[in-house]
């Protein structure tokens, strides 16, 4: 389980953040003692820090330069400013990522996603499948029975593996929706539900039933 | 300095003169004097008069003429003092001295008004990020809250109770949307309207920002079934995307609030063009459109219109504020409307050489 500490003085966020992270299969951590804020992450041996930049004692661009000088753990920064400059500075401090508060929970979700899938990509590109399936997820295309592929359209692909990378719980309409208009594909609520009856359709056609199964009032997963 | 005026503002000295030389004629007369003593007599005191009544007249002149000149010329009156030596003659130096003393006291003034604003500015500022804290803590509680309800789901087995709650939920959702809008708006108005540039302008790329807004927006976009159509919009132009973000967002939540709900299919469209000087940003929509009438007001300050009365939700902050942020960053807008068909917005991005040409 990745671990991420939370670096947030406001309590009713970072307790809110904490279930958040919580029941989405991370281990959360709330940084208690800001005076000692970088040793303490240290400690933590974190996969990821979320790091809030009006913080008390130091300012969150100051412990990031602390924290960069003994560790490269991850770090998304959040911040209630917002100008390109704060941006600029963050990232130039070495953060990973940058959002702005007030946040939309899905969206932070997806950022933190993606940041570990980025950092993860150099040591599980080749890997990833599916039921006996190679996910050639670049190129649109499954591979099976060693040889055969089958072509994707770009949706049903960012459907396909959004579902496979939550493979372990539900996945709701809201989740797949914010993902494919993350990735700059503006669906509507019908082309949605379309996008995910040809995907079914598609594996049916070789042969794999039950793939998405249907959880009503909640969203999919991967059967 | 008028001549003309000037002599009838000294009227009186020529009626004390006449007097006082009628009377010395008539006792030049009582006393017999010769008729040359009297020539004589009269020559000095006309000459005596005229003198002192020119030399006024053009000691004063001087003065007042430029005076009258540099005002004219001046962009920022109150900066006279500046541009004028003291004068010789004793009203135009208290003259002088007090319109220091007013110019002295106004500067003052308006200090302390520049003062006031600024740390009124400053504190709206604060407040605007303080502000923010509660409203990302209710959406993460509201999140939070329909999670643990999707978990207890069996409990709740009720279809109905499950619709219910849903758009209990969205409710609040758009609420909390609507707070962040009106939050967004103050902050870039207060921006918009301070002197400095806090801006950074750079190459950012178009379908990038639109993501952004779109992003921000979807939930009322797939609520009210707008559709959303982005087409050639991989064009990279030169902006601040942060403020950038903000305009468009300014553009299409208004497309939204005006979507023509009695038309079959709503959407907003959005494409960009290219050629050798510009990237222009289209934004088009077949809302309720506006008014030919109130067309050429919209990016007026506290400007409603026609729409603005009828949803009055409208504060009339928006596009003037849009305009604004353009003019600094040296973008161009226009809107394009026709009544009842479609609302068509404009941004225009010069290329690199017309900042290289500021420069």
């Amino acid at each position: 389980m990745k671990r991420i500490v939370i670096v947030e003085d406001d309590r009713d966020i970072a307790g809110e953040l904490k279930e958040l992270l919580d029941n989405s299969g991370y281990a959360a951590v709330i940084l208690k003692n800001f005076k000692a804020a970088c040793e303490e992450i240290v400690g933590a041996q974190p996969d990821l820090v979320l790091l809030d930049i009006n913080i008390p004692y130091v300012n969150g661009e100051m412990l990031l330069q602390q924290l960069r000088s003994k560790s490269d753990v991850p770090v998304l920064m959040v911040t209630s400013r917002e100008s390109e400059a704060d941006e600029i500075l963050s990232m130039s401090y070495g953060a990973d990522g940058y959002i702005t508060k007030p946040y939309n929970p899905t969206l932070l979700l997806l950022r933190i996603n993606a940041l570990f899938k980025r950092l993860g990509t150099r040591t599980e590109t080749a890997g990833i499948t599916y039921r006996g399936m190679e996910v050639l997820a670049h190129k649109g295309v499954l591979r099976y029975n060693g040889t055969e592929e089958m072509t994707l359209s770009k949706n049903e692909m960012t459907i396909f593996m959004y579902l496979l990378s939550n493979k372990e719980r539900i996945v709701s309409r809201d989740e797949l929706m914010t993902e494919l208009w993350n990735n700059e594909e503006y669906l509507n609520d019908n082309a949605l539900t379309v996008n995910i009856s040809r995907l079914r359709a598609r594996f049916k056609e070789i042969g794999l039933e039950d793939v998405i199964e249907t959880r009503k009032g909640q969203g999919y997963i991967l059967g | 300095m008028n001549f003309g005026k000037y002599c009838k503002d000294k009227l009186y000295t020529a009626g004390i003169f006449l007097s006082v030389f009628i009377l010395s004629m008539l006792l030049m007369y009582a006393f017999k004097a010769p008729g040359q003593l009297r020539i004589a007599e009269a020559f000095i005191l006309f000459t005596g008069y005229l003198t002192a009544f020119f030399l006024d007249f053009f000691r004063k002149r001087g003065f007042y003429d430029e005076l009258t000149r540099n005002m004219e010329a001046l962009e920022e009156k109150y900066l006279i003092l500046e541009t004028m030596h003291a004068p010789g003659f004793y009203e135009g130096q208290i003259f002088w001295e007090l319109l220091g003393e007013a110019d002295r006291s106004m500067v003052e003034n308006v200090k302390k008004h520049r003062l006031g604003m600024e740390s009124f500015k400053e504190y709206v500022e604060m407040w605007i990020h303080e502000i923010k804290l509660p409203v990302a803590s209710l959406t993460l509680l509201l999140h939070n809250y329909t999670e643990s309800l999707h978990g207890r789901e069996k409990s709740i087995q009720s279809a109905e109770g499950e619709t219910d709650t849903a758009t209990f939920v969205e409710r609040i959702n758009a609420g909390l949307r609507r707070i962040n809008f009106y939050i967004e708006q103050i902050l870039y108005y207060v921006r918009s309207e301070n002197a400095e540039k806090d801006y950074i302008i750079n190459d950012v790329k178009l379908s990038k920002i639109i993501g952004q807004v779109a992003l921000k927006n979807k939930d009322d976009l797939l609520g009210n079934d707008i559709s959303f159509e982005v087409t050639d919009a991989d064009k990279i132009v030169l902006t601040d995307s942060k403020w950038m973000e903000f305009m468009l967002n300014q553009i299409i939540s208004n497309s939204i609030k005006y979507r023509d709900s009695g038309k079959p299919e709503s959407y907003i469209r959005l494409s960009a063009a290219e050629n050798k000087t510009v990237t222009v940003l289209t934004i088009e929509d077949n809302g309720i459109g506006i008014d030919a009438a109130d067309l050429p007001r919209v990016f007026e300050k506290s400007f409603t219109g026609e729409n603005g009365r009828e949803y009055s939700k409208a504060t009339g902050m928006g596009l003037y504020i849009v305009k604004k942020l353009c003019d600094k960053m040296g973008h161009g807008i226009c809107i394009q409307s026709v009544r009842g068909a479609y609302t068509k917005v404009e941004l225009t991005f010069y290329k690199n050489d017309f900042y290289k040409e500021l420069v």
